[in-house]
């Protein structure tokens, strides 16, 4: 196909969507019941949400059709047409890769269609996600172009600020970059150098300061830039407060560094970026004055859940690469494939795929639900969990490759490289566990108020009622929550599986309790503590999202559908196993979980500043 | 009787060199075997005249034969060229060898060398030490059948080699198998300087890194490097920064009496820096001192720039800003927290102190030297050219030398250069 046909046809399946995604809009309302509350939250309380996440989400065959019509071309463009290598080995994404980018509309996925965008639902521009995932660099650009660099206008921006940049944007004709990290401020907004100070007229803010690592930097036309302002108080005092501004590279003043070299990711274009005394129009304020605080936070919470897709996807890839070579290498007269061991990557490898498949669909499918649903617990855990696998699963896969994918000639070392990002962008993995933690805690905390402070008081039905379930679960009582049974939403073949989540979800509630009645608001620095709260819940996050999907497929008959029930089962059986230890570990006190040990080891380590133990040949005589 | 306490000591002493005391079945102290113990064949009187330990003294000189130590003395004294070094220790006991083939006065020798090692510097050298137990001749005192095992045999032997061992373990010199395997061929296996030795073995490498702030073996002689060096060894922040405001004159350097310009180091942490600059400047700041600081045997002194502690009332409760952390929140919004009961840590009482701000050495203890440390510290704290300094220092006459006695009053600032021996003292005290 020669490249106009090309873009006929994604023209052609452009239209087709855009029609289509104002469509559903009227259409959902009917198809689910009023929200109820947010899944995650509610597991904090001991409690599935059956019905936020079961069935699980699904979308019309017309919708199904034309995504598939046009991942189609985007397919055989990325497989076909980017070359990997050379975008890594050159560091820089190809001008005319660029522009099929574009023409492809890939720059506007989530852009509404009013504004020039595909307007994509979540499920979609997820499904992209998929296809986009195979190269990271051009991931990454598009990535900071449109779930962080332009996102805030569609969030926070006013309606001509949005007619204003968004057509240009989703067309690709700008690119946008997202600027809040500082050389003094990564996560933590304080210390924000960067000013913005009203100019006398008052028809301007003139904006100094310096941002690091901005991915497009050097790309970029239209930054997202938060830096501090000076806002009056209700009560008259002037404080600093930060503010989002959207920065044309055309106002002056606008330079950018040079472009870091960097480990993976190469072909991303980042640097730093300088703003010396660049007069922001007042009308280019994002939200309100001193509102950037939220904005910034809507942003990062919003753009999460799409990495679970993009990894997927690289993962599929990546099965079918080292499969191939499984089945071709041979040592021993026997095909590598026949040894136990590496078939085990393989079942890793496509369980990881399988969870973060289902985790960033189901993700997807809450946010596409009318209302503006906060999913961000979610997000934020599928983002933990495809990175952490992304990572395992490409050294894997690499083993398997055993000296070969050591080499520059195959892409694994490459892949390696670039899934190492993960674990760090968009909040690194601890913070985003300090998130989920917290972010539930303070639900189940609230909710728990009336009967932690019974409890604490002594009041004796209360500790009764504690005491008596505590015998009744010692006595080994069985968990039904619901999911299987008669009327269960769960299929039968998957019943040991849910009746392991439904156990996990009920002690997790007790633990937490627990927890909370233990530490109280202190509990905020109890990282530990909070580390296997938040891996707990992740693991059942997954275990639904497997369940819900396998659930699904079983009884809509999809292809393969027994294999999707052994994926299933082994992933719940797992994490059930994982997570039966992370809760032993929260009942027990500092000194026998390990977490005093760990501390102190640390402490002296950081005292001296240095690996402490003496050399194993040191002699004292 | 005496048959029965000979038997009695017998298996004491068996028992003792188990590693158990002979106490039990004695009743009595291992080492008051000693004196009951019949003169042996070889007991030297003077040994047992005043201790009751096995550590023996170095014989009094009164009792040493007078033209021995003379000579030794002698053999000391001819060290050539007046360089004291290890190459003229050795030669010296070379000297001895060669002068007596028979080894006669070895043991005043010994002692005299153990006396003498500290002048030519190798008090810390296992290989002297070795050389030195070189010098008791081989075999010969070594126990032949069961009784002389049982007695002490050749006492005043044994208690030179046991001197030779005390003065090792007194400079932390370990000793090797070399070692061993002299004493065996001097003494035996079973021998006083062997269960030392043993004893040495085992306990010397345990305690030998029990210091958590190790202090180099060689110090500096440049007072600013002491100076850098004793602030580090006080300072538990890495990321401080030592600062030299002043370096002496190349003529206080050399000790004069009246320095013009004493060197001034200073310490101060990020940290410091930073609750100073938060001081409040209508609350004084007070520089203290002098504090001594022993660094193995030098002692130096200190000052310290220090604060009063806040009264509670006006301590400023830290907040947590709201738009603090843009992925997660710093506190949730609880009205509960860890209570009375849960709390599992020790009861400790906590003194609370005042904030130390920066800590300096320098060359001489006035208050003109001080302010211009002071002065060299407004250059990084500028907040402290707004804050009221008092110098609170201990007179420098010395009175305070006398005045206290349970309290811990800083002692009087040494003369210029002082350097204290504790080592000499205490054995000038030993031999008083």
């Amino acid at each position: 196909m020669n490249g106009v046909g090309l873009f006929l046809r994604m023209a052609v399946g452009a239209r087709a969507l855009r029609s289509l995604v104002a469509f559903p809009a009227s259409r959902r309302p009917l198809r689910t019941s009023p929200r109820s509350r947010a899944f995650a939250k509610e597991l904090f309380l001991g409690k599935i949400e059956t019905k936020e996440v079961f069935p699980f989400p699904e979308v019309s065959q017309e919708e199904l059709n034309e995504i598939n019509q046009f991942v189609g071309p985007v397919e055989k463009f990325f497989t076909e047409e980017v070359d990997s290598r050379k975008i890594d080995q050159e560091g820089k994404i190809p001008e005319e890769t660029l522009e099929k980018l574009k023409s492809l509309g890939l720059f506007g996925m989530q852009v509404p269609e009013e504004y020039g965008g595909l307007g994509l639902s979540n499920t979609m521009y997820a499904r992209l996600g998929e296809i986009i995932g195979l190269d990271a660099s051009i991931a990454v650009t598009l990535a900071a172009h449109q779930a962080i660099g332009l996102k805030g206008i569609i969030l926070a921006g006013s309606e001509e600020q949005k007619a204003k940049y968004l057509p240009r944007l989703a067309s690709g004709e700008h690119i946008a970059a997202f600027c809040l990290t500082e050389p003094a401020s990564g996560s933590d907004a304080a210390s924000i150098r960067t000013r913005a100070t009203p100019s006398a007229d008052g028809k301007h803010f003139v904006l100094s300061g310096s941002k690091v690592w901005i991915t497009n930097g050097g790309l970029a036309n239209i930054f997202t830039v938060f830096a501090k302002t000076e806002v009056v108080d209700s009560d008259g005092s002037v404080k600093d407060k930060i503010t989002a501004f959207i920065v044309e590279r055309d106002f002056g003043g606008v330079t950018n560094g040079k472009p870091e070299d960097k480990l993976g990711i190469r072909g991303s274009n980042t640097c730093e970026v300088h703003f010396e005394n660049t007069r922001v129009p007042i009308e280019n304020v994002l939200g309100e004055v001193g509102g950037g605080f939220k904005v910034a936070m809507n942003i990062l919470n919003s753009g999460r859940f799409s990495m679970g897709s993009a990894v997927a996807g690289m993962l599929k890839k990546l099965i079918e690469m080292t499969a191939e070579y499984a089945c071709t290498r041979r040592q021993f007269n026997k095909n590598l494939s026949e040894f136990g061991l590496i078939q085990e990557k393989f079942a890793l490898m496509a369980q990881k795929a399988y969870v973060m498949e289902s985790m960033a669909y189901l993700t997807a499918g809450m946010l596409d639900r009318p209302g503006f649903p906060d999913c961000s617990i979610e997000a934020a855990m599928v983002k933990v969990f495809s990175s952490e696998g992304a990572w395992q699963c490409v050294s894997e896969a690499l083993q398997i490759l055993g000296g070969s994918g050591y080499m520059r000639d195959y892409p694994y070392e490459r892949m390696l490289r670039d899934s190492r990002i993960l674990l760090i962008f968009e909040g690194t993995n601890e913070i985003l566990r300090m998130y989920i933690a917290l972010t539930g805690l303070q639900h189940a905390g609230r909710i728990l108020t009336e009967r932690i402070r019974e409890l604490k008081r002594g009041r004796v039905i209360t500790v009764m009622e504690a005491v008596s379930q505590r015998i009744r679960d010692s006595l080994g009582r069985t968990v039904d929550l619901g999911l299987t049974g008669n009327l269960g939403v769960v299929h039968p073949s998957l019943k040991d599986s849910a009746n392991k989540l439904e156990e996990n979800v009920y002690s997790f509630g007790q633990t937490v309790e627990m927890l909370l009645l233990r530490f109280g608001k202190t509990i905020v620095e109890e990282q530990l503590v909070m580390k296997r709260v938040a891996n707990i819940l992740i693991n059942l996050y997954g275990m639904t999202a497997v369940l819900s999907r396998a659930s699904r497929s079983i009884r809509t008959g999809l292809q393969n559908h027994d294999h999707e029930v052994l994926l299933a089962n082994m992933f719940c059986v797992e994490a059930y196993f994982q997570n039966l230890f992370s809760l032993a570990q929260l009942d027990k006190y500092a000194p026998e979980n390990l977490d005093e040990q760990i501390k102190k080891v640390s402490q002296q380590i950081l005292e001296k500043r240095a690996y402490v133990c003496a050399h194993p040949l040191d002699r004292t005589s | 009787m005496s048959w029965v306490q000979a038997i009695l000591l017998a298996r004491g002493l068996v028992r003792g060199w188990g590693g158990v005391c002979g106490a039990a079945l004695m009743g009595a102290p291992f080492s008051q075997v000693l004196p009951q113990a019949p003169q042996g064949l070889h007991c030297s009187a003077a040994a047992h005249k005043s201790k009751w330990s096995l550590v023996p003294r170095p014989p009094e000189s009164r009792r040493r034969p007078v033209k021995a130590l003379a000579l030794h003395e002698e053999l000391f004294r001819q060290a050539p060229g007046g360089e004291r070094d290890k190459a003229s220790f050795v030669r010296t006991v070379q000297n001895f060898e060669q002068h007596n083939v028979h080894k006669r006065g070895h043991v005043d020798f010994i002692y005299l060398a153990l006396r003498k090692m500290r002048e030519y510097g190798v008090e810390r050298d296992l290989a002297i030490y070795n050389r030195l137990l070189d010098v008791f001749p081989k075999e010969v005192f070594r126990p032949r059948n069961v009784i002389q095992r049982i007695f002490i045999h050749y006492p005043r032997q044994q208690e030179c080699g046991i001197a030779v061992l005390e003065q090792m373990e007194n400079h932390g010199v370990i000793p090797n198998k070399e070692t061993e395997f002299l004493l065996i061929q001097i003494f035996g296996r079973k021998s006083y300087p062997m269960l030392k030795y043993l004893r040495m073995k085992l306990w010397l490498p345990r305690f030998k890194n029990i210091n958590p702030f190790p202090v180099p073996q060689e110090l500096p002689q440049d007072p600013v490097d002491l100076a850098k060096l004793g602030l580090r060894h006080m300072e538990p922040d890495l990321s401080a920064r030592v600062t030299i405001y002043q370096m002496p004159l190349p003529r206080d350097s050399l000790g004069a009496a009246d320095p013009t310009q004493p060197h001034i180091v200073g310490i101060q942490s990020p940290d410091q820096q930073a609750a100073l600059a938060h001081h409040n400047p209508a609350r004084p700041v007070f520089v203290e001192g002098p504090f001594s600081l022993w660094l193995r045997n030098k002692c130096v002194y200190y000052h310290i720039l220090r604060a009063d502690l806040l009264p509670p009332e006006e301590r400023e409760v830290e907040e947590i800003p709201e738009e603090w952390n843009l992925y997660y929140p710093m506190q949730l919004d609880l009205d509960y927290a860890r209570s009375g009961w849960d709390d599992y840590e020790f009861d400790i009482d906590e003194v609370e102190e005042g904030p130390i701000f920066a800590m300096c050495m320098t060359g001489a203890h006035d208050q003109t030297t001080l302010a211009k440390w002071i002065q060299g510290l407004q250059e990084t704290n500028p907040a402290l050219a707004q804050i009221p300094v008092v110098f609170r220092l201990a007179g420098s006459t010395g009175e305070l030398l006398t005045s206290s006695s349970g309290q811990e009053e800083p002692p009087p600032p040494p003369p210029e250069g002082q350097e204290e021996d504790d080592n000499v003292q205490r054995q000038q005290q030993s031999h008083s």
